[in-house]
């Protein structure tokens, strides 16, 4: 299987601060790659480069053989990933329903097969009814006509959850998608994850500090400080690797 | 062309008076006052009432545009009172429509008092004629404005960065919360930088009388002009808009003799180049604006 | 809850259609002159508002493609172009919308908020300053004795100048304008616009050239700017540099402000309360002024969503729903959720 994302001697400077030196590593198709290190490691930047947020300041980045490193994050999105923020970021004067509408609409706006006529004005059925699929799957069926400002914060992240996977991605980015989680919260998005991977097959980064998310989702584990590759391998190997255990995991005190 | 230069000067420094407050109000409250062109221009009608069209004595003068700066201080205070203070926590856009509305109060207060007819003032006698500089002649009352201009930006200069007064000003400005928590009376220094601003938008109006007489455009001639300075110098940044003002008070009266058919039109133009080029001005910030 | 609302605004809708309509029989002349101006200042507000209430961008410029379109207009009926009215009207709008797409795509691309605002300002005030002093155009007094056209379609000539012809005529120009806006508006194009302005990295990352939607949005609403100019000429028959300056960029902000930004009727209902207030005051000049300001504060301090979110206790929604009304022919219902 060929590579999903290949990032290679990355690096972003700000100003005269190198928040990333030189980061290379490679996701397979499928896999789950989780990135983890102290607070200002540059797990964001990282992640930032890697979504277009933000533009390399030197490197490439490729996703399957195509080289996005000066591609818009828009770009990127619309060649198949999807990406969730810290904060979850949805539509807040938009109502659950209409969020996932909007997504499925972009979808279908990138793919150019919208199944509406061009006088419609009105949501298509097929997109509703896709709309209301999305919102069952994850929980939020009764919140479809609230706004979403109204949701708490773990439903908003799952309602951002129901934005991204809308769109179909081939490649899932998720920054700390339990950041701030209470512990039922926490086990229902591993268990939601490990459900869309089963079925989609998307292959997935993110950043985490919670390290039973971590090594219970992750293929491989990437560990970042002061803007570069500590360690990269499998969860086995990062928790008996002694640079990392001295720098971030010995130091970590359990979670609740 | 020596006399456009001179010219410029004298006018770029009416502008700094205008923008000076503008730019100050902008640093300390974050707010885009729009309506800043009017307080200075209800300055001017106050200070007229008190001098008419002929002011014999330079103390008058004098006098009547620091009653005009105090009366505007004070509409300043009750103006941030009932509505600045609330603008905080609104959308940056409502904040612009908000102060626009308060352009449009002071301008139907201001026709109700005083009527829309344009006035043209004379320099107060105590001046003098003018003298020569090289083979230009130049009036008194220009010198007097350009004088005037630098002056108050030396002490603006100054208290902002030398005195105390200043720098807890400028502590305030970058971070008011934080501020707030090191036991500084925020509201209160709010208001003092609203009485400065306001009362310097009130005396301006009053010194600059003379400048320009009175007519129904004059606030939002001078808000553009204050606006072009402020943009070009950076937003909340006096310095900036002292230079500002008066590299566009040069531009202005230079291009008048290079290009009379529009005048006005450089000042603009240089604005919307510079907007274009570097949105957060000469001496601003990344990020700004 | 929908059937109601909807049969609500219908109703409403038809009603006013019906007022509209019958005007000349029941007041004066004058009246009729100023429904007419009410009519063209609300589509000129509708298009601000598409910017400023769906898509987040305000600016401070806006009647420089009202007044583009009023002279474009003015300049060809007063020297008897040889060209179809109907034409007219939609090359004036096109050329707005080009005029509107390559400001758009300069400014947009390097300002936003208070820069884009000053920005704009000035581009109004310098075409303002240029139509002023452009002796073709008539400098400071501006073109008078714009004649109204005749309108040949082929099986009948209209003639606008005829009595109350011109105010039908923009009755239903200005109808079928809204009612497209209003499509624009609540369709999936529309629904962008309103992801951008409430998160643009949003949509963003849902795959969405942000800065073309804006670019689009920017360039519809300086192209209807510019057909309620070029509607504007005929209908009042002097015209002068002011429509360019900064007083008439702020008029469809107050009228958008008032009525309601964030609700699509909005800026309708504001142009008419406006005009109401103008009027009733116009004999002490100042006193409108300060009205209306006073009016913009308490609703910007207090109500935000104006008159149309006061009304909004109505519950109307935003459509999206499975509904299987849409019989052609009539005006798509158009509901927005008022937002605070």
């Amino acid at each position: 299987m060929s590579a999903a994302i290949i990032a290679e001697g990355v690096g972003k400077n700000y100003r005269t601060i190198a928040a990333l030196k030189t980061v290379s590593f490679s996701v397979e198709a499928g896999q789950v790659l989780a990135i983890i290190g102290p607070n200002g490691a540059g797990k964001t930047t990282l992640f930032k480069v890697l979504t277009g947020e933000v533009l390399p300041s030197h490197g490439t980045v490729r996703f399957g053989d195509v080289d996005v490193s000066r591609m818009p994050a828009h770009a990127r999105a619309a060649r198949g990933f999807g990406r969730t923020f810290q904060v979850a970021r949805v539509f807040q004067n938009s109502t659950a329903l209409d969020n996932v509408v909007v997504a499925i609409e972009a979808r279908q706006r990138t793919a150019g097969n919208s199944p509406a006529r061009w006088y419609q004005f009105r949501a298509s059925q097929s997109v509703i009814a896709e709309a209301d699929q999305a919102l069952a799957a994850i929980g939020l069926a009764d919140k479809r006509d609230v706004e979403a400002r109204f949701l708490s914060h773990g439903d908003k992240k799952r309602l951002e959850m129901a934005l991204t996977l809308a769109l179909r991605p081939g490649v899932l980015m998720l920054d700390e998608p339990t950041a701030g989680m209470s512990p039922t919260d926490r086990n229902q998005t591993v268990e939601l994850l490990t459900r869309i991977r089963k079925e989609t097959g998307a292959t997935m980064l993110l950043t985490e500090h919670d390290m039973d998310v971590v090594f219970g989702l992750a293929d491989r584990v990437m560990v970042l400080n002061y803007g570069e590759l500590v360690a990269i391998g499998t969860p086995a190997e990062i928790r008996a690797n002694k640079a990392v255990r001295e720098l971030y995991l010995g130091e970590e005190v359990d979670h609740a | 062309m020596f006399f456009a230069i001179l010219n410029g000067l004298s006018v770029g420094a009416a502008v700094f008076l205008v923008a000076a407050g503008l730019t100050f109000v902008f640093g300390i409250l974050r707010v885009m006052n729009f309506a800043h062109g009017h307080f200075f221009m209800i300055g001017a009608y106050i200070a007229f009432s008190i001098i008419g069209q002929q002011s014999d004595s330079l103390t008058t003068y004098l006098l009547a545009s620091l009653v005009a700066g105090v009366v505007v201080a004070i509409l300043g205070v009750i103006t941030d009172f009932t509505v600045l203070r609330r603008l905080r926590h609104v959308d940056h856009a409502y904040v612009m429509i908000a102060t626009f509305a308060l352009l449009m109060v002071a301008s139907g207060v201001s026709k109700l008092i005083w009527g829309q007819n344009s006035y043209s003032i004379s320099p107060p006698t105590g001046f003098g004629e003018g003298f020569a500089m090289g083979d230009v002649f130049v009036s008194s009352f220009s010198a007097f404005v350009f004088v005037a201009g630098v002056l108050i930006f030396l002490l603006l200069d100054l208290g902002i960065h030398r005195s105390w007064f200043g720098k807890v000003l400028q502590g305030v400005a970058s971070d008011s919360w934080m501020a707030g928590q090191l036991g500084i009376n925020v509201p209160l220094l709010y208001t003092g930088a609203v009485v400065l601003a306001f009362f310097l938008a009130g005396f301006a109006g009053g010194i600059l009388l003379p400048n320009q007489g009175l007519s129904p455009g004059l606030a939002l001639s001078y808000l553009l002009h204050a606006f072009v300075a402020v943009i070009i110098g950076g937003l909340g940044n006096i310095r900036g808009a002292f230079f500002a003002s008066l590299l566009m008070g040069v531009v202005e009266s230079v291009s008048l003799v290079v290009l009379p058919n529009f005048p006005g039109l450089s000042i603009y133009v240089v604005m919307v180049a510079f907007l274009l080029w570097r949105p957060q001005g000469l001496f601003g910030q990344e990020g700004h604006a | 809850m929908n059937a109601v609302s909807g049969t609500r605004t219908a109703l409403a809708i038809a009603a006013g259609a019906l007022l509209l309509a019958t005007l000349p029989a029941w007041t004066t002349p004058a009246i009729v002159f100023l429904v007419g101006l009410v009519l063209i200042d609300s589509i000129f507000a509708l298009s601000w508002n598409l910017l400023f209430g769906f898509t987040g961008l305000t600016t401070f410029g806006h009647a420089a493609f009202f007044a583009f379109g009023s002279y474009a207009t003015g300049v060809a009926l007063k020297m008897q172009a040889p060209i179809h009215f109907l034409l007219l009207l939609v090359v004036v709008a096109l050329l707005g919308a080009l005029f509107s797409a390559l400001v758009g795509a300069v400014v947009l691309r390097r300002t936003a908020g208070i820069a884009l605002a000053i920005l704009t300002m000035a581009l109004g005030e310098i075409l303002h300053i240029i139509i002023g002093y452009s002796n073709v155009l008539g400098r400071e007094d501006g073109i008078s004795g714009i004649p109204r056209p005749v309108i040949d379609l082929l099986v009948a000539k209209v003639d606008l100048q005829a009595g109350n012809s011109y105010y039908w005529f923009l009755c239903l120009v200005c109808s079928l304008v809204a009612g497209a806006l209003c499509w624009l508006t609540f369709g999936r194009f529309g629904r962008v616009l309103r992801s951008i302005q409430q998160d643009a990295e949003r949509t963003a990352f849902l795959g969405m050239n942000v800065a073309r939607y804006r670019l689009a949005s920017f360039t519809i609403a300086g192209g209807v700017a510019a057909l309620a100019g070029a509607l504007y000429a005929p209908w009042v028959q002097t015209i002068t540099p002011e429509l360019s300056d900064t007083f008439r960029s702020a008029q469809p902000m107050l009228n958008a402000l008032l009525g309601g930004a964030q609700s699509f009727w909005g800026p309708v209902v504001g142009t008419a309360v406006f005009a109401v207030v103008n009027f009733s005051m116009r004999t002490l000049p100042g006193l409108a002024e300060l009205v209306v300001g006073v009016i913009l504060l308490i609703i910007i301090l207090v109500a935000p969503t104006g008159l149309m979110g006061l009304l909004g206790k109505l519950a109307w929604r935003m459509p999206g729903k499975l509904s299987p009304r849409r019989a052609l022919g009539k005006l798509p219902r158009c509901r927005k959720k008022a937002i605070p």
